[in-house]
Parts: C-alpha cells; structure tokens; sequence
C-alpha cells in the first residue's frame, strides 16, 4: 500500500468511530475531547513531538478567519482530525491540518448574543448551547442537526456561554447573567435528547437550607455556572465553581454569606445531590466570581497522600481543599498584592481587613475586578509536577451606587475599575504552593488566555500583547512567539495529526494552528474537469 | 388538508426568511382571514406581473428578491399603494383594509414555509419523504436520521418559503450555487475511487462526504483526477418521478420541518 493510500485508507477508517466515555476518560492523545482535555482539568497532552530544543522551529501552519467573530473565547475540540470550534450560537467543523472549513452550523433564530467558550463531543454528535439557552445537537459528519432543547428560560435572566462536559451519557450545562441578577443553577441532560435529568440550583430557595445566609434578593441572587466544571470518575464527582452574588457591588441589601455563591460544589453525577461545597468569597462584593478550574489532583500533602482539589481563586489566593470531604487544607496568596484579607483561617475563611467593601467615593482595593486569575484554563504537568496559572497583579476603584438594584436591568449596585497591572504566567507547586518561575508581560491587562502544557516539557500560552508563546515548562525560559496582533481570550489546546504535533488557539477573530517547520513541498494541482 | 390557496395559520413565529425583518403589529398580518382574502385579491390583480406564486415575470420575484435592503410590512403597503416611481408598478386605489389584507398574503408568502398552513397530507409527505420512490433520504437528513451527502432538511421548512422548496426539489440546478453540494468523484494516485459531494475544496485538500455518508480529509497531493458536477447532484426529474398528489404531499411535510418547535421550554426553569 503506497502512503496516499494508506493514509486515505486510515482518514476513512478513522471518520466511522464514535467517541466514548471511555475515550474522553483516557486524556488527551492526538486529540483533544472536552474543553479541558481531561475530566481532572489538567490541560496536559502526552504530545512530544514539540520539545524545547526544537520549539524555535515552529511556525503557522494556517489560520481560520470565523465569520462575524469579535472576541473568541473558544477552546476548539479535536477528534480523528477535525476541529470544532464555536462562536455565539454557531459551530464550524475544520480540516484540522488544513483549517479548511468542512461544515457550519448558525442558529439563525438564537435569541441574543455574548460568548460560546466550546462544544463537547460524543458518539458521533457534537454539542454546544445557544446563547438562549437550547443545547444543541450535530452530526459530527455533517453538521445536520439532530435536536435542539431548551433547558432555561432566557427571560429569567439567564444565558449559557461555557461548554457542555459530557459525562458518561449525560451533558451537564450551566447557566450564565449572574451580573444581571438570575438564579444560578447546574444540569444534566440526557446526551440522547436533550430530556432534563436532574437540576440543582446554586442559590437556595425560601426555607431551604442556606436561605438564612440571605436578607434579601436571594431570587435573583446569581450564584452562576458560566464556566465547565471538572469530573472524578473514581467517586462520580462532579467538581462545579458558582459565580458572584447579587447585585455585585451592593452587599446591604443581602446581608449574610450569600450561600453558594463564589462557592465550589461537589455533586453526585446520577443525581446532581450535594456531597459538600466549600465558600471562597463569602458575601462577595467585588465581583470575585468562583470561576476557575477545580483541579483534581493526587499528591503528597503534610507528608501523607490525599485526593485534593486546587483551586486558584479570583480573591487572591491560592487555595487546597480534600476533594472527597471538602475539608480546607490550604490558603495562600496567589499574587503579592492582597488588600481586603489578610490571609485564610484554618477554616478556610477569609480574615478580612476592614473597610475593603465598595464605597460612593470608590474604595481602592486589590485584587481588582478582575481578579488575580480568573476563567482562562490553567495547567497542571505531572512531568515537571507544576501548575501553570495566569495571574493578574492589578488593583482598582470599587464604587458603591444607591440606585435601587433592578433584576435584568445589569445594574450591579456599583462598579470598579481595572487600572494599570501587569499579567505574570506563574509555575507553582501545588504541595508547597511556592513559585518555581514565572514569565512577566508586557500589556495592559486585558488577556484571558490559558495554558497548555505538554510531555514534551512545553507550556504554550498567550502573553497581554497579542503573543502566542511557547515556554520551558522547568524553567519558564521563552522558546519561540507569534505576533497574533489581537487580545487573546482564549486557552489553548494541542492535537496530532498524521503524526504531526499542532498547536492551536483562538485569537478575537480567527483560529490560528502552529506546529514545526516543514519546508514546502511542490505540489502540482489534480487535473479538475466538470461535467456530467 | 387540502386548500386552493396558501393561507396562514395564527402566526406566533415571526417571518424570518433571510431579508424580511419586521415583525408588524397590524391586526391583519397572520389572520388567517385576512390572508385569504388577500389571495384572492393577489390572484386578480398581481399574478399578471408577480406570477401565481409570487415568483415574478414581467414584474420581480417577490419571493427570491434580489435586491438586499431589510422588507418591512409598512414598505409593501406603500408599494402596492403609491406605486413604484419610474417603474410599471402603478399605484392602487384599493381600500386601507383591503391593502392590509394583500400586506398580509405576502408576508405570509413569503415567510417561513413552516408559517403557513401549506396544502396537502403531511403524513403522506413524510412516506414519500422516507420510501424508495423519491429516496429523498438516501442524501437528506431530518433530526439525525437519513443520508449525509444533501443538505439537512431539518428546518427546511423554519427557514425557507414554499415557493423556495418547491422550487429546490423540481429546479435543483436553476440556481448553479453548489459550493459546498458539489458532485465529486475523485481519483487517487492509488487507483481508489470516491464518489460522493465536495463539502468543500482548494487546490491543497478537499473535504469530503462519500456515498455511505462518511467524511474524508484529503490532501491534493493524494489526489490523481477530480470530477466535479456541472449541475446539482440532486435528481431533477421530481415533476415525472412523484405524482402531483405526492409532490404536494412531499412540500407539505418539508414545510412543517422546524428546528425549534415553540413550548419546549419546560417547567423546571420557573
């Protein structure tokens, strides 16, 4: 069998699979199957072609202009090779060596707009939600359209916006507009049509345990899930951050915890049932959303073995909970500069410094609105055993309003600055939480770019001024950048082709794909005749 | 249901059929009186110019217009009554109410397919849909079901006036706009044969879907010879091949495709 054949013959045999369970279970391979790559949320690929010896030699391998794209903050998903990518309330199948368009799909009729951060695939259907809240299923073929449900009513405020995990036969969604006011809530939905099978909410209704934490507008309390959570097959635990409470800047009107919001939740993955939930921010005022990856981890802490969960917090610290009972373990700064608490208890709550809440004349506080991390994927390598975290050193201007909160009408009882700062890629070992290195940029701290991190020993990142990066995953050491030219909002992922190790990412309008030089070789176009 | 003319069924989903973007609030639009009794005027005094069904001859096609600016309701009521100056189209003297009925026939014709009650058997339609006679499922997909190589015809009827369906399955070629439906059969340097349509394709790779529906990612490297359709690879001889009472069986059951049927939102949400 001559190579075009076999490779025609392997693309072919390749197309008929169906993805399985077991296939997003094992991890990353040459491709790249939920949108952080593995249910622990590691964003790590076994890929090695790509080394620091040779990361010098990479170059573009095509781009991918997506129609009407402003700010992509999509993580494209690979399987036998073709990429999914999505923008608001539409989904493009490429060629992933060629960045040739295979098939589109645009919900003409998805009411509003705002961001899609990916889809999810299993069997031979690809999902994502509409920005109204239908989650939608394609022929991963061609792109034709198998179902379409509703699972939350946009006229309560709630949008969707992160990609769908699925989950053995279940694809579990969340729920966006916790800035608008709506109730937060989790779900899972039969990947066979879309049926409902359970729903927990993540603000507690009148009566029900939490609602005390409450003095008011707990019905409109937020508490979102806007961004996917990560899995532990060996407990069927689902791993799931809540968002900020509201309205975000005004804490009078709901005195209390504001439970669960800034929250991470453990649930049961048949029935959605709580197993725990541990409290970041409790009554956050700073709009220091939960959103960011719960990292599922085995490691030696305090001298004996434990299944943990890190979590890198939008507060300003570093944070290491059991992740079987949910008992806190650790806290500590994630980046320098932290005003409004001087560190964590040994429960894991906050010591607050006081007077750090908004204020009519504004309060200068750090971290500032955006956090010291926030949603962009982290990465976590077990060959270097270091997790690689983006972490925003910026402080700002938090103000108070005495206008009425209005549900719906975006009014955050408030509002912040972001001022000057600086963005760092740090390197930390989770069982010390100390800083092995770290990569400082240049910009103006507006990036939300994530990690990926290969056995190649390679994290590849964007930096705050438009670059795509590749760094020594030991040392931190610049290897090779792009000028990509826009703000990077996006994370990026890794993926094989043909043997042929790529690197992919997003920047505000197009989808670039990287890998290492090839010289050109001649080719002569087929003879092309049309007829009959 | 068998009607003579196209009417309207209450209209809760605006027409969203590409250009025409406005949701009127005048009482006529939808009603489905209103609408029959615009048919009759239509078939009077507009056909003439328009044709029957609204696709034009010495006057334009109203259904597959060609100019791009937005269609609003309250501009074909000023049409039909002031006229269009500098062209054959006169001005009318039809009554307020009668001209509102006439807005409201058009709107309805040229909406969405699956906005109006389209005559014939649906239930009949979806067995000439699915049996061997037309074999339309051979190549078309409808909620996952059905072949892969032909357009997905899942919400053909959310998405496309009668006229333009019923024109795709008896014209299939008029239009010559096949990107991404080319007919292919490639030949590699190998000797292997494919057959099946061009999702798409440059000098460098062709993406493609095979006859038994599966994909393939070619590089042009690999390929020898490439043939490409002169016409859509769908069948034109629907007029002969279906009966009249099947191909109007057939239209009816493609108009009530619909991605997104109202009232599935479900009571878990409040």
């Amino acid at each position: 069998m001559t190579r075009s054949a076999l490779t025609a013959f392997l693309i072919s045999a390749c197309a008929s699979a169906q993805v399985s369970f077991e296939d997003i279970s094992k991890g990353p391979s040459e491709n790249w199957l939920t949108y952080a790559g593995s249910y622990p949320g590691w964003r790590y690929s076994p890929l090695k072609q790509i080394t620091p010896a040779n990361a010098k030699l990479m170059s573009p391998k095509w781009v991918y202009r997506v129609p009407d794209a402003r700010g992509l903050r999509m993580s494209p998903l690979v399987y036998k090779g073709v990429m999914y990518i999505t923008n608001t309330n539409a989904v493009y199948a490429l060629d992933a060596r060629s960045g040739r368009l295979v098939w589109q799909y645009r919900d003409a009729r998805a009411k509003g707009g705002g961001v899609n951060r990916g889809a999810a695939i299993l069997g031979d259907r690809v999902y994502f939600t509409s920005s109204d809240n239908y989650l939608t299923a394609l022929d991963r073929q061609s792109g034709a359209l198998i179902f379409s449900r509703q699972f939350a009513d946009v006229e309560k405020g709630t949008t969707s916006t992160s990609a769908p995990l699925i989950v053995k036969d279940k694809v579990i969604v969340g729920s966006a507009g916790g800035d608008g006011g709506m109730r937060g809530f989790i779900a899972a939905l039969s990947a066979a049509n879309g049926d409902e099978i359970w729903r927990t909410w993540t603000v507690p209704a009148k009566g029900e345990p939490g609602s005390e934490t409450w003095s008011g507008f707990a019905e409109w309390g937020g508490g979102a899930t806007w961004l996917s959570g990560t899995f532990d097959r060996e407990t069927n635990t689902l791993y799931w951050t809540t968002g900020n409470p509201w309205p975000d800047f005004a804490g009078t009107p709901r005195l209390g915890d504001n439970l669960y919001t800034c929250s991470l939740l453990a649930l049961d993955l048949d029935t959605g049932k709580w197993k725990w939930h541990f409290q970041f921010t409790p009554h956050d005022t700073h709009d220091w959303d939960a959103q960011s990856w719960p990292i599922l981890l085995d490691m030696e802490f305090r001298g004996r073995m434990r299944k943990v969960v890190l979590h890198a917090n939008r507060n300003g610290f570093f944070y290491v909970l059991d992740r079987i009972t949910g008992e806190f373990l650790r806290g500590t700064p994630l980046i320098d500069k932290v005003t409004w608490a001087s560190g964590i208890d040994d429960k894991g709550r906050p010591v607050l410094i006081p007077g750090k809440d908004p204020t009519p004349e504004g309060n200068w506080v750090c971290p500032s609105v955006k956090g010291a991390t926030n949603w962009m994927g982290q990465s976590y390598n077990p060959t270097t055993g270091l997790l690689y975290v983006l972490t925003l050193e910026q402080c700002g201007m938090y103000n108070s309003s005495s206008q009425e909160p209005v549900p719906m009408k975006n009014f955050a009882g408030g509002g912040a600055t972001e001022e000057g700062g600086q963005v760092l890629l740090r390197a930390i070992d989770p069982k010390t939480a100390k800083r092995a290195w770290e990569y400082p940029m240049t910009g103006a701290g507006r990036m939300w770019t994530g990690t990926v991190s290969t056995a190649g020993g390679v994290v590849f990142t964007g930096d705050d001024d438009g670059q795509m990066l590749a760094l020594d995953a030991k040392t931190g050491k610049l290897l090779w950048h792009f000028n990509m030219s826009e703000t990077l909002t996006a994370s990026p992922i890794t993926y094989a082709v043909d043997g042929k190790q790529y690197v992919a990412i997003a920047s505000a309008t197009a989808i670039f794909s990287f890998g290492l030089f090839e010289p050109a070789e001649p080719l002569t176009p087929p003879k092309v005749t049309f007829g009959k | 249901m068998r009607f003579g003319a196209i009417f309207l069924i209450a209209l809760p989903i605006a027409a969203q059929h590409g250009r025409y973007v406005s949701e009127s609030q005048h009482p006529a639009i939808g009603d489905p009186k209103a609408i029959a009794e615009g048919a009759k005027l239509y078939a009077t005094s507009c056909t003439g110019c328009h044709g029957p069904d609204g696709s034009g001859g010495r006057g334009p096609n109203l259904v597959k217009r060609s100019l791009w600016h937005p269609l609003r309701d309250e501009a074909i009521y000023n049409a039909i009554r002031n006229g269009v100056p500098g062209t054959d189209m006169p001005p009318t003297k039809l009554p307020e109410d009668q001209t509102w009925n006439l807005v409201a026939f058009l709107h309805a014709l040229i909406g969405p397919a699956s906005d109006n009650s389209v005559p014939g058997d649906a239930g009949a339609g979806e067995q000439v849909f699915w049996g061997t006679k037309a074999g339309c499922s051979n190549c078309h997909s409808i909620r996952g079901k059905g072949g892969r190589m032909g357009p997905d015809l899942t919400n053909i009827g959310g998405s496309s006036p009668l006229a333009v369906i019923k024109e795709s399955v008896l014209e299939p070629s008029k239009d010559l706009m096949f990107l991404g439906n080319e007919g292919a059969t490639v030949t590699l340097k190998s000797g292997k044969t494919m057959k099946g349509i061009a999702r798409n394709r440059d000098n460098y790779s062709l993406q493609l879907i095979d006859e038994k529906g599966e994909l393939h990612l070619l590089s042009m490297s690999d390929v020898k010879e490439l043939k490409i359709l002169d016409h859509s690879p769908m069948p034109g001889d629907y007029r002969q091949r279906l009966s009249q009472d099947e191909l109007r069986d057939l239209l009816a059951y493609l108009s009530r495709q619909v991605a997104r049927p109202r009232g599935t939102i479900r009571k878990a949400n409040n």
